[in-house]
């Protein structure tokens, strides 16, 4: 036991350096910075509602429909001019995102049950997402115009009749249904809920499983590249510790590495989330609870199980990877595979549900022991534990395999004899 | 009662794929004894070399280090040797210090034994106050110098030293060469391999001559000389060789 901590405080001192710490700190400050940016940006465009109105009609209704978009949060510029062309230049110059033009007639035209048209003018001057504010705040406005309008009209024309019964005959009662429980909130509520608490959970496995994987056939590489194998294994240590002490490092630093990745991407994700995320979470406690969409205790045992386990199968798979390794250069290519291995459940995880895919390709999905974390989520929210389980038995498994594997290649001479041959001699 | 030899070697062979590395060679080291394989590259000395110090599985054949078979007892065999490769490296990240005694505490089982292991590697390798900078900042000559330290520290049974005084500059491999004769003298064994033969004619006591993975011929460096009517060792080699 005092050998095996000897190695890994060594491996740990090796893993751990300033070419490892440099590029992550700037990483994380890049995320953060960022994260800032983008939040900053997006709070701007969602809170700039400003919009201009050029009223030709000059009516008691237009000027009305006006008062009730500032009633309604918009930051109206009412402009005048003599051509809507000098006008639509005043709006460039002021940089304000659209125009909206009452005609002359609007009035009239209402009072005469003729449809009227409203020109509006969006001056697009990015494309990137938060640009995107402007085009929702025309699109608004005008839909407020014609609820204002439509409100009038119906008082007018059917005196003392229920507006709110015309105009919504119909309230839907939704009530969403998960297994053998029900509970009375929208779908997309829940659905919502759901993604804004578990977006974290595949990225933060992403991180560290590919870190974990990269850490040990790094490790291994570097000890071929510099020729201190050699000397290491032909010490009183046995080999399987020198193997665990090559995995208990490189699992403590992918660990450490990952969360202070994730520190820097939450700061990031909460820049541009901040505000949808409270709208979305708002009184959804009770409604989760009725619905048994609430992580137990025992279900984070097994997400942990769940996790450990696939970055074991990482450790153990990398290690073999990194016996082909004879440098550092040739372990990048040797690592390559294997991320794309844990990149297709982490997508396919994000965006789509497992199950819905064909059998093969499920099957196959199942056989990636990296899969079954990205699975357990979900599954354990719809309380699916049966399944969660035969997962990490079967990582459990897969993991016992590759490490014989693995300590039968450290503990023969194939270890500094291997080596993959990628082009013809 | 007969002591064990330090070193037993018989009909070793080994294989890597096609490609008959050693074709059976056999041969012993005596305790105390100081023990060189001399031959051109590729003739087969670090491939011996590597399966003394239970590196590599043999073949075939029989390798016993003072008793303990190398295939059989591999972890016995790693507490009594200490093997030297030829192009050894150390970890850069660490200083001279810190590589010692990561070193010395994978053979120590006492705090004590620990702290003469490391008095003994910073005499051995003088490197002085070096010893507290990293590794990565060090020469050619003064990396090796540690590793020398470190194969002696732990003042092994039988010490492999694959071209011990490679990288090292006259002055050094002198002081090498005399460092390893005196800890012979101390009782320690030595198995080595080198290009170099006035250096192999200096340290050994016999001298195995190995071409293609044969041993052609082994010996006292007086008795090759002679039995080949040489003056010089390179020359025994030449004939032989040939």
């Amino acid at each position: 036991m005092r050998k095996f901590i000897v190695l890994v405080k060594k491996e740990i001192k090796e893993l751990l350096t300033l070419q490892v710490i440099v590029p992550m700190l700037i990483a994380v400050l890049a995320f953060i910075l960022i994260g800032n940016i983008i939040g900053s940006e997006a709070r701007r465009a969602m809170e700039a509602q400003d919009i201009a109105v050029l009223d030709q009609d000059n009516s008691p209704v237009s000027q009305q429909a006006i008062d009730f978009l500032r009633i309604n949060q918009f930051q109206v510029q009412e402009l005048a001019g003599p051509t809507v062309q000098g006008v639509i230049e005043e709006v460039k110059e002021r940089e304000l995102g659209g125009l909206i033009v009452i005609p002359e007639g609007f009035s009239s035209g209402l009072a005469a049950h003729e449809p009227q048209e409203i020109q509006t003018y969006t001056v697009l001057r990015s494309f990137a997402m938060t640009g995107s504010a402007g085009v929702e705040a025309i699109s608004g406005a005008v839909g407020l115009i014609n609820e204002f309008v439509s409100t009038q009209l119906i008082t007018r024309e059917i005196p003392g009749v229920s507006i709110g019964l015309l105009k919504n005959p119909i309230h839907p009662r939704d009530i969403v249904i998960i297994g053998d429980n029900q509970a009375q909130v929208h779908p997309s509520m829940v659905m919502g809920f759901i993604t804004s608490q578990t977006i974290f959970i595949p990225i933060i496995l992403f991180f560290v499983i590919i870190f974990a994987a990269q850490m040990i056939v790094a490790s291994v590489a570097t000890e071929k590249e510099n020729k201190t194998l050699e000397t290491l294994l032909t010490t009183p240590v046995s080999r399987s510790s020198l193997v665990s002490s090559k995995m208990v490092a490189a699992g403590i630093i992918a660990l450490l590495v990952s969360l202070v990745y994730m520190v820097g991407f939450s700061y990031y994700m909460g820049g541009i989330m901040e505000g949808v995320g409270g709208q979305i979470t708002a009184g959804m406690g009770e409604a989760m609870v009725e619905l048994g969409l609430v992580l137990h205790l025992s279900s984070y045992v097994f997400l942990g199980l769940s996790v450990f386990f696939a970055i074991l199968c990482a450790l153990a798979i990398a290690l073999i990877l990194g016996s082909f390794a004879q440098d550092l250069k040739s372990a990048q290519g040797l690592i390559a595979p294997m991320t794309f291995l844990i990149m297709i459940p982490y997508i396919l995880a994000l965006f789509l549900d497992m199950t819905t895919l064909t059998p093969v390709i499920r099957y196959l999905i199942y056989a990636i022991p990296f899969a079954h974390p990205f699975m357990a989520v979900p599954n354990l929210f719809l309380q699916n534990y049966n399944f969660v389980l035969a997962g990490i038995i079967y990582q459990g498994v897969v993991f016992v395999i590759f490490v014989l594997i693995a300590a039968r290649i450290y503990s023969s001479d194939r270890v500094l004899t291997m080596k993959l041959k990628l082009r013809k001699s | 009662m007969l002591l064990k030899q330090a070193l037993l070697i018989e009909n070793l062979k080994k294989s890597f794929g096609n490609n008959e590395a050693l074709k059976g060679i056999s041969l012993s080291v005596e305790p105390n004894e100081i023990f060189a394989l001399i031959g051109p590259n590729g003739a087969g000395k670090t491939t011996a070399l590597r399966i003394v110090a239970a590196l590599l599985t043999p073949s075939g054949g029989r390798v016993e280090v003072f008793g303990n078979n190398v295939r059989e007892r591999p972890d016995r065999v790693r507490e009594i040797i200490s093997y030297l490769p030829e192009e050894a490296g150390a970890y850069k990240n660490l200083t001279g210090n810190g590589y010692l005694r990561f070193m010395g505490e994978l053979f120590a089982t006492q705090r004590r034994e620990l702290d003469d292991f490391l008095q003994r590697a910073r005499d051995i390798c003088g490197l002085g106050d070096r010893l507290n900078d990293k590794i990565g900042t060090y020469s050619k000559g003064m990396v090796r110098k540690l590793l020398l330290a470190r194969a002696l520290m732990t003042r092994p049974r039988l010490a492999i030293l694959d071209e011990p005084t490679s990288g090292l500059d006259v002055i050094n491999a002198l002081e090498v060469r005399n460092l390893i004769k005196g800890f012979a003298r101390e009782g320690m064994s030595v198995f080595l391999s080198s290009h170099n033969m006035l250096e192999i004619e200096y340290l050994s006591d016999r001298v195995g001559i190995i071409h293609q993975g044969i041993i052609y011929d082994m010996g006292t460096p007086e008795e090759l000389k002679g039995k080949y009517g040489s003056s010089n060792l390179e020359e025994v080699f030449a004939e032989v060789a040939r």
